[in-house]
């Protein structure tokens, strides 16, 4: 099933609404209180349109009872769990649908069966999300800038919403002398990096690093094994994003950014944790580059991430997902404009804290927290049948044709 | 929260003063390797006098684990009582429920009785007796010295492992789990005063991941015998850490489930006494034990339907809040509203699914159309499904040979021993009754093997020919 002339001109109309929410919101936090009213009412139009697009999220609502016409509060709009991403055809059209990519997460934990899919109908959604973001947070001078990438080539990993992210800040700050130092398999290309960080020192040109915690984790291996401390010119930073989940090697935050400190001679103040999902096409930043200097910089405890104007956030009890008081503990759930022609209410299974109205904190796990219980989970049935025990789907109920005679 | 619990018990003077370091409620020994290899030297020391005991005089004397921490008035067991639902993430009722049912396996009487069921002549643990039929005489040894990992964290586990090994007069190093650190050290203050010998052959030692690289280390080097419960993926990484020669006993993660036939379902009563047991089952240990069912094959036909035996299922765990509050931690909770929220997104998309719950996280029944397999929830999650016969679920698990663990078959004889021996051609270890699936007695076949022969060698001594008569 595709989508109708219908929802799909209204898709289109929705589509120059967004637009233009985001060339006109406000960044500041008063600019974004004023915006409220706006923001709601194309939540709202959002949430409508998505009902009918995406047909399985229409469902869903309607099962609960919810006429989409009677939702008057884009707080009240029912979220899907991330996790559905993985399972569902949620794209306006459905399945049939033909989409612009199909990003992938990276699924260490569990092989292929466990990966998240989003199916990108229009990518000119994520660019017109990520460059104002990702501009503000990494380039608010709007400089030309050496990209070197921990990452594959765009043309390596198409499925990756990670790489494509990167690709497009090479695409438009590079100078020319940048590129991407990993193969399609995630492998660093050492000999190639060590060259390029030699040429970016000696030119002059600000560097922006890109890449994962993993990935610096390695570079910092290989660096100290070289027995090679470099100094990136003045100016120049870095994004972090990613974390160590499902990964041998944990190193603490603040070691990380330390050590890189020290080999890169690129400022903490300058280094710049990303947190994106690849559910969502709008991203959350750390400020450090975009706020007034100040000594919160230097120090990451007190850091917080916000994100761009056509996202907001809530922080939910888990227990019962009704908002909890400013300052404690629970799950966060946002909505993104971004996701148009997707699902825009997301239910995560993260948790964090807010820290004003538009700034939070992520709470990662703790290193080696270890899983509770003795029964297998569903991670590790996935992966155990990913390794040979059959095919199994996400580690959610499989159905097999065993069951003779049943209807 | 009580405080900080020093995480270690190690024999008398191996250690004299431990440094050690917060982490939590606890605090964890650190030792240098010089401190290792002397632990080690003396754990391993320890089993000269630990063998002097005859092993059902061990049994007898190691049920001082369970005689004071089954006595709610002794201060051991209100130490576990105290710490235990913060530590294991579960409500005071589930830890003393958990507490006065476990201890029951610990006492003189169970252990004495676990050494007659695994060895029939349990003098053979002691010395070599003749082994009939075969003109040898044989005995049980256990090992120099045997190091247990506890990754999965359900207390109680801990405990148990560790008076397997000293039963058979193995010495033992635990590293307990991070929810299990409480019980195995209390466990070792019990037998400090009733068992000396016992408590020099046990050292308890948690650590998080590869924090002490060198008592990890040494103790892969040195043991003689390794037991590890835990996921797929730490079994898989000792396993490939192990020097050849040492045998690996490994309990991995399973699942397990049960099965309800039609006949039971024949009239109201019995449907919710099964319903009732299915809800027991499902809260002891909050489903954190591998023994825990996660689903239930329900067989259509009889006056009660699946479905409406998920409602009878939903209500006795909505009870059992009254006397077994559930207490899910935040990590449990998202798991269970994503669970909930794609079971809903299989209705969306066409599939009989119901999710039945209260407000919170609390407990959850999710009731499908046709067998289906998947990994656990926790957190008091139970999947009904709907099944036209019991007869084809053996066929339908056959891909999850080795996973499966316990399976409660609510069924009338003589159905019941068929589709038990369907079941055990699918790799089943256990099959058993909804009332007793969360207890395993002491002696029970753990995984497929005899929780105690799992633990030791045989030596056989041949007999020299007899020589010729002369002439």
């Amino acid at each position: 099933m595709s989508r109708s002339g219908e929802v799909k001109a209204l898709g289109d109309e929705l589509r120059a609404a967004v637009g233009a929410f985001m060339a006109r919101a406000s960044w500041d936090a008063a600019g974004r209180e004023a915006d409220d009213a706006r923001f709601n009412e194309l939540a709202l139009r959002v949430f409508r349109y998505q009902t009918v697009a995406v047909p399985v999220y229409g469902q869903f609502v309607a099962n609960r009872g919810i006429d989409p016409h009677s939702v008057h509060d884009w707080h009240h709009i029912p979220p899907v769990p991330a996790r559905a991403f993985r399972r569902f055809p949620l794209v306006a059209g459905g399945e049939g649908e033909p989409v612009e990519a199909v990003f992938r997460t990276s699924g260490t934990s569990g092989g292929e069966a466990t990966r998240g899919v989003h199916r990108v109908l229009d990518l000119s959604l994520y660019r017109a999300s990520l460059l104002p973001t990702a501009t503000r947070h990494l380039n608010p001078q709007g400089e030309s800038l050496r990209v070197l990438a921990l990452a594959p080539a765009p043309r390596d990993r198409p499925d990756s919403s990670l790489v494509h992210m990167v690709g497009v800040f090479h695409e438009v700050w590079d100078d020319g002398g940048g590129g991407f130092f990993a193969d399609g398999q995630w492998q660093l290309r050492t000999l190639e990096l060590l060259s390029a960080l030699e040429d970016a020192e000696a030119s002059g040109v600000p560097v922006l690093m890109a890449g994962t915690a993993f990935g610096y984790v390695h570079l910092l291996d290989l660096l100290a094994q070289e027995g090679r401390t470099v100094c990136l010119p003045p100016g120049s930073r870095l994004m972090e994003t990613g974390g160590f989940k499902g990964r041998s090697r944990e190193v603490a935050r603040e070691t990380l950014y330390g050590d890189l400190e020290r080999r890169l001679g690129i400022p903490i103040r300058r280094m710049v944790n990303e947190y994106g999902m690849t559910e969502l096409l709008s991203q959350f930043w750390e400020t450090p580059l975009a706020d007034p200097p100040g000594p919160d910089h230097d120090d990451l405890s007190r850091r917080s991430l916000v994100g761009p104007p056509w996202i907001r956030t809530r922080i939910l009890d888990p227990h019962r997902l009704t908002p909890v008081p400013p300052g404690e503990v629970g799950l966060l759930q946002h909505l993104d404009l971004a996701n148009l022609h997707a699902v825009s209410a997301l239910l995560t299974e993260d948790q964090g804290v807010a820290v004003t109205r538009r700034r939070f904190r992520v709470l990662g796990r703790r290193p080696g927290a270890e899983p509770r219980g003795c029964s297998l989970s569903m991670e590790e049935l996935a992966l155990a049948r990913s390794q040979g025990a059959g095919g199994v789907r996400d580690g959610a109920p499989v159905r097999t044709g065993g069951e003779a005679g049943n209807a | 929260m009580p405080d900080r619990f020093p995480s270690w018990h190690f024999p008398p003077g191996a250690v004299p003063t431990p440094g050690y370091e917060p982490l939590d409620d606890l605090d964890v020994a650190i030792l240098d390797p010089d401190q290792v290899d002397h632990l080690l030297d003396i754990l391993e020391a320890s089993a000269v006098e630990l063998r002097k005991i005859p092993a059902l005089e061990r049994a007898r004397r190691l049920g001082a684990v369970g005689r004071r921490l089954g006595d709610r008035g002794d201060p051991l067991r209100r130490e576990a009582e105290e710490r235990l639902p913060h530590q294991a993430g579960l409500s005071p009722a589930v830890a003393r429920q958990l507490l006065d049912r476990m201890s029951g396996q610990w006492t003189p009487e169970a252990l004495e009785r676990l050494v007659h069921v695994e060895f029939s002549d349990p003098a053979v643990l002691d010395g070599f007796r003749l082994r009939p039929g075969a003109g040898d005489r044989v005995c049980a040894v256990g090992d120099r010295l045997a190091l247990h990992v506890g990754s999965g964290n359900v207390p109680g586990v801990g405990v148990t492992s560790v008076l397997r090994s000293l039963l058979v007069g193995t010495p033992v190093l635990l590293k307990p789990g991070r929810g299990d650190v409480v019980l195995p050290v209390l466990a070792a203050r019990a037998l400090a005063g009733a068992f000396p010998e016992g408590a020099g052959a046990l050292a308890v030692a948690y650590w998080p991941g590869r924090a002490i690289p060198e008592l990890e280390t040494r103790a892969f080097e040195r043991a003689r015998r390794v037991v590890v419960y835990g996921g797929m993926e730490v079994v898989r990484s000792i396993r490939e850490r192990l020097p050849a020669h040492t045998p690996l006993v490994a309990y991995h993660h399973r699942v397990s489930a049960a099965a309800v036939a039609r006949e039971i379902l024949a009239g109201e009563g019995e449907a919710e006494e099964v319903a009732r047991a299915a809800a027991s089952a499902v809260a002891a240990y909050d489903q954190q034990g591998c023994v825990s069912p996660h689903i239930f094959w329900v067989e259509r036909g009889g006056s009660v339907s699946p479905e409406a035996w998920a409602r009878l299922l939903a209500r006795e765990l909505e009870a059992l809040q009254r006397t077994l509050p559930a207490r899910p931690t935040a990590e449990l909770s998202a798991r269970i509203q994503t669970v909930r929220g794609e079971a809903e997104m299989d209705r969306a998309l066409g599939a009989d699914t119901l999710v039945l719950a209260p407000g919170g996280t609390d407990w959850t029944v999710i009731c499908e159309s046709g067998f289906a397999f998947g990994g656990a929830c926790g957190g008091r999650t139970a999947r009904v499904q709907a099944m036209d016969r019991l007869d084809a679920l053996a066929g339908s698990l056959t891909p999850w040979e080795g996973i499966l663990q316990s399976v409660a078959l609510e069924c009338p004889e003589p159905r019941r021993t068929e589709l038990a021996r369907s079941l055990a051609q699918v790799g089943v270890s256990r099959i058993t009754t909804l009332e007793h699936q969360p207890w395993p007695a002491p002696w029970w076949l753990h995984d497929g093997s005899g929780p105690l022969r799992a633990l030791v060698g045989w030596v056989s001594l041949e007999m020299p020919e007899p020589s010729p008569p002369s002439c």
